[in-house]
């Protein structure tokens, strides 16, 4: 038998690494840390070029990996400590309570409508609405399972404030009698012969780029947040409406390179944003009959497979505006709350005030790195052993970093290297049983 | 129906998803009335355990053999309740799920009465078509326990690699004489690495490992069989100079005949017989029977008679499981008089400067172009791509701008005083690859910019870049002395041979389409078939070596299992009534089905491994020959009559 593997974020990498391994009949970890797998590409709308539903296409992996045999699923886990070297690595892990039996719940979401802590942000939509205080991640969830945050829990609440235990209406409603409200952090060890970190990214902070008014003008948004907005299953069913007065936007202006190839803050490109704004401006168009859709770019960087052709159609068939400059800085209409954008229009070198009643800010990514455990490179990403030699091995044996920890990438690239890390993986899983056969 | 059809019906509350809008009750009492149904029941949640041992017991002590479970989408539980059937010694397929919640009572939650109507439409549908299901048997086939690789790049390198330090056998087919591919051919990957570092790397650890079988020379003539079991054929070329060839090079001086050597971009010239590159695999010469006038000198000056002017191809078989193809790209090259190439010797290509800077190159490194070292360069982007010139391709070909602002920095370091201008159309160093960008800059290279492909003008003396620059909106004319054509890639030449051979089909770019452009990159859309590398667009090196490694992994999937079983729900053919027309074939996206002579009548066959029960024939076929298992005609038209006329029939 072959050692298992672990395999730590359960993005659409960490999925994907995990199916491979599974399908080579391999045992899997998949430790994800937060309450359901899905990772970012959960959030998005489309994808491009193909404009296929996101959902449509990674529900089925997240599925595949709930049915598969191979695969554990440590949901809501995050790792502690890791011990040992490649082909016998110990590594603990820490259960977080869920304050659920997963066994017993079916995911019916009773509990949430009954709950009374009703305004606690929802990460899935990026704060742009409301969940409970017992919730549901999202609809597509794997494992499709109810989890609590003590935070906003009255329960907890009210038993951290010394007083008498309150509310535990969830559990009074569950009829499959699911609510544990006495589980505890877990400590598991777990034996691996090789770990890949698939850890994924969060956006840099706007703020950071203060003339383009991000947090201080209502109608500018974050394309993560343009995208939550365009999704049927997001805060406003996929109506793009602006935060200021909850009408349709006429013209929408889409900034790139906000946090990326910017000496202050990002250096590099973060690769993914002008394909996913002109993906944007394309999906503004279907949902807002008659919208104008202008993109701000510097280069743009239709760089993949039938990337500069859905560049083009963006422009010829979608009717879509380019503009090459690096905006200035952006006001607001007091009044109005539309924006004015200055900018100097590169191609006829002039300099021009534009107003827009939405801006959508390509903000670069960030890498999420788990603390630590592997080697960081001074631009956060991972550090790589030799990238001509073996290119998604860290400087430790065993240990494979893919997806957007290690350098900013699309989805297929994403996917790539999740295979490539789990064929690396799978020879250490195998290496070491040969060896073992051999002296015992 | 001659079976004494029993059926169990369940109603799920589900919660109260279901039952909080459909009055459970009530369908599970309508249920009762329809014909062969022998008991009906509704629980809380039929998914959980005691749910599903409720069917099972229920199963035994009716004797029942056929179920339908009305609850959640299939796509949620079908699989469950199969195995729950399957559990209590039923066969699976004699299950039928009716989808009362995402269909009904989630969208019809504000019409409670309605609700329940529409669900006991549902649920008759179900119990219509679950009394003409038939059992049905999982599909397997035993795997061969072997990989082809075909392309002897980096990509089909690391593929190879990976597979044979996995366990598994690997036949590793290239069509040149030596292994490596373009990467060989690069001079600097980066500032320290050389192409010819990387492949050496590859080709020790290649020749080292006895699970990997290596054809040079060779190309893969015919694939038969399908997923699992794949019988191929390669021809092998006449090398004509065999393993007692001890790299004296006697045969090289007296050898008169001089070619353009392809190594070396046509930079030199190359006898007939010659060595592709110093250190090359197999290591030692071959001659070229295109050039080769047969005159004998080199067969009279060698001295350990390693030479045979008759050496025949010979053709080998094998058998694996999977096949791998990584056969990579094709430099783009401008033609004669286009941007002054060909006109001027100072007129040179990226791929050609790639070799100029190489230690092992022409000018062992050195940049001596006619004799002399440049002053200025002027590189422009986009040959080749970007519809920039007639013969260009539309789409991007990604390396290139990092590819040359890679050199641009090398050629920066070794002679600072070197003026530069990048002429570009877009500048896409993506990723971290920005670096460069940023680097060129500190390093004083001017960037200038064309929308409109700029002019190169051949004077005596010397040459001038004409353009429209964007960004200033003003045009310029810039004499240097050496201009780099940035050129892009485009699918190999042999493409139609692939194609036709490996049956995998090419998108509008010309490259090997993948079975999902976002998450199956490394999958052809035929099964057992894995894509590495440029086959499928343009990659850099690195990109290519991690996607032969992806492509290893889903080989390594598929040949680590010793069978392979298949959904049964698959087409079938009547052969009685199927008059060989072939529409059915011509439709099929899986090029599963064939048409083979039995008995004299032509007749579609279908291969039961590749086909994925998409019932696109099925609804083709004029005769009904052509009928989709568990999804028969008699089956829907049970589903349709109890929808549309109320009665089960």
């Amino acid at each position: 038998m072959p050692k298992p593997v672990m395999v730590v974020g359960g993005g659409i990498a960490g999925i994907q690494a995990a199916l491979d391994l599974g399908d080579q009949g391999i045992k899997v970890y998949l430790v994800e840390k937060s309450p359901s797998i899905g990772g970012r590409m959960a959030q998005l709308d489309k994808t491009f070029p193909t404009l296929d539903c996101s959902s449509c296409i990674l529900t089925p992996k997240m599925v595949s990996v709930a049915r598969n045999p191979n695969i554990e699923l440590l949901t809501y886990c995050e790792i502690k400590e890791i011990k040992g070297k490649a082909g016998d690595f110990k590594v603990k892990i820490i259960k977080k309570p869920r304050y659920i039996d997963i066994d017993k719940c079916t995911g019916c979401g009773v509990c949430t409508q009954k709950c009374p802590s009703k305004k606690v942000p929802n990460e899935f939509n990026i704060g742009l609405n409301n969940r409970t205080a017992i919730y549901i991640p999202f609809p597509q969830a794997v494992p499709l399972k109810a989890v609590i945050d003590p935070d906003h829990c009255l329960y907890f609440k009210s038993i951290r404030e010394g007083k008498k235990g309150i509310c535990r209406v969830c559990e009074r409603f569950c009829t499959a009698k699911a609510i544990d409200f006495d589980q505890k952090p877990e400590e598991i060890e777990l034996n691996v012969a090789s770990i890949i970190f698939a850890t994924g990214f969060t956006l840099d902070d706007p703020r950071k780029r203060e003339e383009y008014g991000y947090g201080k003008y209502a109608n500018v948004y974050t394309h993560l947040e343009f995208e939550r907005m365009l999704s049927s299953t997001g805060p406003t069913n996929g109506d793009i409406v602006r935060r200021s007065d909850g009408k349709h936007p006429k013209n929408i202006a889409f900034i790139q390179c906000v946090c990326s190839r910017d000496e202050l803050t990002n250096k590099y490109c973060s690769a993914i944003c002008c394909m996913s704004s002109t993906k944007e401006a394309i999906l503004a168009k279907e949902h807002i009959p008659g919208v104008k859709c202008t993109v701000f770019f510097m280069d743009l960087r239709a760089f993949g497979k039938g990337y500069q052709e859905f560049y083009e159609r963006a422009k010829n068939e979608f009717g879509i505006e380019y503009i090459k400059s690096r905006v200035a800085k952006i006001e607001e209409d007091p009044d109005t709350k539309n924006l004015i954008l200055t900018y100097e229009d590169v191609l006829s070198t002039k300099l021009v005030k534009r107003e827009f009643d939405m801006v959508v800010l390509a903000v670069g990514v960030r890498p999420l790195h788990p603390d630590n455990f592997i080697p960081i490179e001074e631009d956060g990403f991972a550090k790589k052993k030799n990238i001509f030699i073996d290119p998604i091995a860290t400087p430790y044996e065993g240990i494979y970093a893919v997806g957007m920890l290690g350098g900013p990438k699309d989805i297929p690239d994403s996917v790539t290297e999740a295979g490539a890390a789990a064929m690396k993986a799978s020879i250490w899983a195998v290496k070491k049983v040969v060896e073992y056969v051999g002296r015992y | 129906m001659s079976e004494d059809i029993r059926v169990g019906v369940y109603i799920c509350h589900c919660g109260i998803n279901i039952a909080g809008v459909i009055d459970v009750k009530s369908v599970v009492e309508y249920v009762k009335t329809l014909p062969n149904v022998i008991v009906a029941r509704d629980y809380l949640f039929m998914c959980s355990a005691p749910g599903q041992e409720l069917i099972k017991k229920d199963i035994k002590e009716y004797n029942l053999n056929r179920v339908v479970v009305a609850a959640c989408s299939p796509a949620m539980h079908e699989p469950t309740f199969r195995g729950v059937v399957e559990e209590a010694g039923l066969n699976p397929y004699l299950f039928e799920m009716a989808n009362i919640r995402e269909h009904c009572s989630w969208v019809h939650s504000d019409n409670k009465i309605k609700a329940t109507e529409k669900a006991k439409d549902i649920v008759r549908r179900a119990v219509a078509k679950v009394r003409h299901l038939e059992p049905l048997d999982k599909i397997t086939s035993e795997v061969a326990k072997s990989v082809l690789v075909v392309g002897g790049g980096v990509a089909g390198l690391n593929a190879a690699l990976d597979l044979a330090e996995r366990g598994f056998k690997v036949y590793l087919v290239e069509k040149s004489y030596t292994l490596g591919g373009y990467a060989s051919r690069i001079g600097y990957l980066d500032k320290n690495i050389r192409g010819i570092e990387l492949v050496r790397n590859l080709i020790n650890r290649i020749s080292k490992n006895p699970s990997i079988q290596v054809y040079t020379g060779s190309e893969v003539t015919d694939v038969e069989g399908s997923v699992g079991n794949f019988t191929v054929r390669i021809v092998k070329h006449p090398r004509f100079v065999n393993e007692a060839c001890n790299l004296c090079g006697e045969c090289v001086n007296v050898c008169p005949v001089e070619v353009p050597n392809e190594y070396e971009f046509n930079l030199v010239k190359r006898k007939a017989i010659y060595i592709p590159y110093k250190d090359a695999y197999p290591n030692r010469y071959v001659i070229d029977p295109e050039s080769c006038n047969r005159c004998g000198e080199c067969v009279k000056v060698c001295k350990v008679k390693a030479i045979n002017l008759d050496e025949k191809e010979e053709v080998i078989g094998v058998n694996v499981g999977a096949i791998i193809l990584a056969t990579g790209y094709r430099h783009y090259e401008p033609q004669k008089g286009v941007l002054g190439y060909g006109d001027s010797k100072n007129v040179i290509t990226l791929f050609q400067l790639q070799r100029i800077l190489a230690d092992d190159g022409p000018t062992n490194g050195e940049l001596i172009i006619n004799g002399s070292k440049p002053r200025s360069i002027a590189f422009i982007s986009c040959i080749g791509s970007m519809n920039t010139l007639p013969d260009s391709a539309s789409y991007c070909s990604r390396m290139c701008c990092i590819s040359s602002l890679k050199d641009v920095l090398k050629i920066k370091e070794r002679y600072p005083d070197i003026d530069i201008y990048y002429i570009y159309k877009d500048l896409r160093t993506y990723g971290r690859f920005e670096d460069l960008y940023w680097n060129s800059l500190d390093k004083a290279v001017k960037f200038l910019r064309y929308n409109d492909t700029p002019k190169v003008k051949v004077g005596k003396d010397g040459l001038e870049v004409q353009l429209f620059e964007t960004t200033i909106q003003e045009y310029l004319a810039i004499p240097v002395d050496l201009v780099v054509l940035v050129n892009g890639m485009k699918p190999p030449e042999d493409i139609k041979d692939i194609k036709a051979v490996f049956k995998v089909s090419t998108g509008p770019d010309g490259f090997v389409k993948e079975a999902h452009l976002k998450l199956r990159p490394v999958e052809a859309l035929t099964d057992g078939i894995y894509l590495a590398g440029a086959v499928t667009g343009p990659k850099s090196i690195i990109e290519s070596m991690i996607s032969g490694s992806a492509a290893a992994s889903k080989a390594s999937g598929l040949v680590s299992k010793d069978y392979i079983s298949v959904e049964p729900i698959i087409a079938t053919v009547n052969e009685d009534i199927c008059s060989g027309c072939g529409l059915c074939a011509s439709i099929c996206p899986y090029e599963a089905i064939s048409i083979k002579v039995s008995d004299g009548k032509r007749v579609a066959e279908v291969n039961k491994l590749l086909c994925k029960g998409c019932g696109a024939c099925a609804a083709t076929c004029p005769s009904g020959a052509m009928q989709q298992r568990h999804y028969k005609d008699i089956q829907i038209i049970a589903e349709v009559t109890a929808l549309a006329k109320g009665v089960v029939v």
